[in-house]
């Protein structure tokens, strides 16, 4: 029984432990708008166009996560006014900003060598996370959860119905921006915890998951943001039996609980689905 | 404020591109009217309807509502937009009561908290619009009509005086079209201005009073029977109505006057001889049917 509680012995894995679930918890309340709005590719692209900006923070001396929240937005604004400017679709104009952003990442932190180096942030480093940087992801998750708590409605009203959200006066751009710093934010948060490569997991999949789970959007926000936490606090707290990657753990875990939601769901599962189709096949008995 | 009304003088739209979607348009419309915007896909009706709710800014002419302009009419919350089913998300996880709401966003405060007031004036205009039962129901498990009634309830929520209609009949049965005109009806009784974008010719004469014609710039409009014409129809639509006469028909007298028109989709709009408007009942154009006999009479 004991066994159990080794890990809280650790300062180190109680921090990972605690910081997972934080940002496991953000990405995933952020996650119901992203799916919604459809910008999963975006959230991809976001979490590695964060890249340069943190090797380029380090070079002038600032927090790196305010390098790459900038780098993000720069990146996302990029994307907006090439496909305004090209008329190229948007995955071709996600495909050519992202990867020439990461690039530009990898390039600069080959030159530059910065404190964290290119493995931490492609694959994440949680159980080695400083406590500066959980100062860092502490800042970002507070003023991310107060903007959404606040604005969630509004946001909401953006993503579902645009032409009436501007007919009432509201300010669709501002709420464009918003959405999409929120996004940065949450990427450069998650960047340490889970790496640059799977951050896009922790911003779609619960917001996936409780999709299939419910038709209501404020239990959608209730169950991802759970199921997000939920998987942050458990994968780092197993990482640590297996010996396991902490990101890897984490987005597994997600994954699992997807699939379970994608066969069982009460109403939108394949298992439910499926017995629909059988029932309507059946003679009618009326 | 002023008595209700849109006037639209001179106004022309361009986009960026460079591409002139309305030249020089005027109309005006009085309270208590439903107009009917009839033109072809691309003869500016979005347009038009963009520009009312202030989304595209006239380079050339002005829109007044009510004597505000449109930014401060969108500030009064006057203009609500019902859109074409084609341009809402339908999986989206909302309820009925959830869509209803916003309308009332635009009333509350900076939180969006509903208040005991927004959650009454919600409620009325769900029952309004017979649709208090399905409150819970995600949209997406609505039939056609159903979705077509809940954001008209929307957009008396939002207690919009002008209320925009786009295509709402695609998608709808004739029961329920039926059941939709007789609400907008009743709208236009309380001095509202519905106007209803549309290239449904045949629904038209019954249930409009006024007609907007477009084709790149307003064409003609005012009362039905004078603007909605054989001729102003052929200059809104150039070759692209079918037409179908009757002169040389197979009708013979012992039919009497009944010929029965199935169409697949929409309804087909009925010139009799001489070019005057044909309805579908007798009833509530009696003045009509007087005209009519006396003329027989001469």
């Amino acid at each position: 029984m004991t066994d159990l509680l080794i890990p809280f012995e650790y300062a180190y894995m109680v921090k990972a432990i605690l910081v997972s679930g934080l940002i496991g918890g953000v990405c995933a309340f952020l996650s119901c708008f992203i799916t919604l709005k459809g910008w999963s590719l975006m959230g991809d692209a976001l979490s590695h166009a964060v890249v340069p900006g943190v090797s380029l923070a380090w070079l002038v001396g600032l927090p790196f996560s305010v390098g790459a929240f900038i780098a993000g937005v720069m990146a996302a604004l990029t994307m907006g006014w090439l496909k305004k400017k090209s008329g190229l679709r948007e995955d071709a104009v996600i495909g050519i900003v992202f990867t020439s952003w990461f690039a530009l990442g990898l390039l600069l932190l080959s030159l530059y060598p910065s404190n964290l180096n290119l493995r931490t942030i492609i694959f994440g480093n949680i159980l080695a996370i400083s406590d500066p940087d959980i100062l860092q992801v502490l800042i970002i998750s507070g003023v991310s959860i107060l903007v959404l708590v606040m604005k969630w409605r509004d946001l909401l009203l953006y993503c579902f119905d645009e032409v009436h959200a501007r007919s009432l006066g509201l300010n669709t751009g501002f709420l464009h921006l918003l959405l999409l710093s929120l996004l940065a934010a949450t990427a450069v948060a998650a960047l340490q915890t889970v790496g640059a490569c799977l951050v896009v997991a922790m911003l779609v999949t619960p917001g996936a998951t409780a999709y299939l789970l419910t038709d209501r959007f404020g239990k959608m926000l209730v169950i991802a943001t759970i199921t997000g936490a939920a998987c942050g606090l458990i994968g780092a707290y197993i990482s640590y039996y297996i010996n396991g990657s902490t990101g890897g753990c984490i987005v597994v875990l997600q994954t699992f609980v997807f699939l379970v939601a994608l066969v069982f769901a009460p109403k939108h599962g394949l298992l439910n689905t499926r017995r629909q189709r059988r029932l309507a096949a059946l003679p009618q008995t009326s | 404020m002023p008595s209700l009304s849109i006037d639209v003088a001179n106004v022309t739209v361009a986009y960026p591109n460079g591409h002139t979607a309305l030249r020089d348009a005027s109309f005006h419309l009085h309270q208590g009217v439903i107009a009917a915007l009839v033109g072809i896909n691309g003869s500016g009706k979005s347009t038009l309807f963009k520009s009312l709710m202030g989304f595209v800014k006239p380079v050339a002419g002005t829109i007044s509502i009510a004597g505000n302009t449109v930014e401060q009419a969108r500030k009064l919350k006057l203009v609500a937009y019902v859109p074409q089913s084609e341009e809402v998300d339908w999986t989206f996880p909302v309820s009925v009561w959830d869509v209803v709401m916003m309308g009332r966003y635009g009333h509350m405060n900076f939180l969006r908290i509903a208040s005991a007031e927004d959650k009454r004036i919600v409620n009325e205009s769900l029952a309004r619009v017979g649709m208090t039962d399905f409150r819970d129901r995600q949209i997406g498990e609505l039939s056609g009509g159903q979705k077509k009634r809940v954001f008209l309830a929307r957009a008396l929520a939002q207690n919009g005086q002008i209320i925009l209609l786009d295509e709402p009949f695609t998608g709808v049965d004739v029961t329920t079209e039926e059941a939709i005109i007789a609400l907008l009806r009743s709208l236009r009784d309380e001095g509202r201005i519905i106007l209803v974008s549309t290239h449904n010719l045949g629904s038209v004469p019954e249930f409009c009073d006024h007609v907007v014609l477009v084709n790149r710039t307003v064409l003609a409009a005012g009362p039905l029977e004078e603007v909605f014409t054989e001729d102003n129809l052929n200059r809104a639509f150039g070759g692209v109505l079918r037409q179908f006469h009757f002169e040389q028909s197979t009708i013979q007298d012992h039919d009497g006057k009944t010929v029965k028109l199935v169409t697949d989709d929409e309804r087909p709009l009925v010139f009799g001889k001489g070019g005057h408007l044909e309805y579908k009942d007798r009833q509530g154009r009696e003045d009509l049917v007087e005209k009519r006999q006396k003329e027989a009479g001469e």
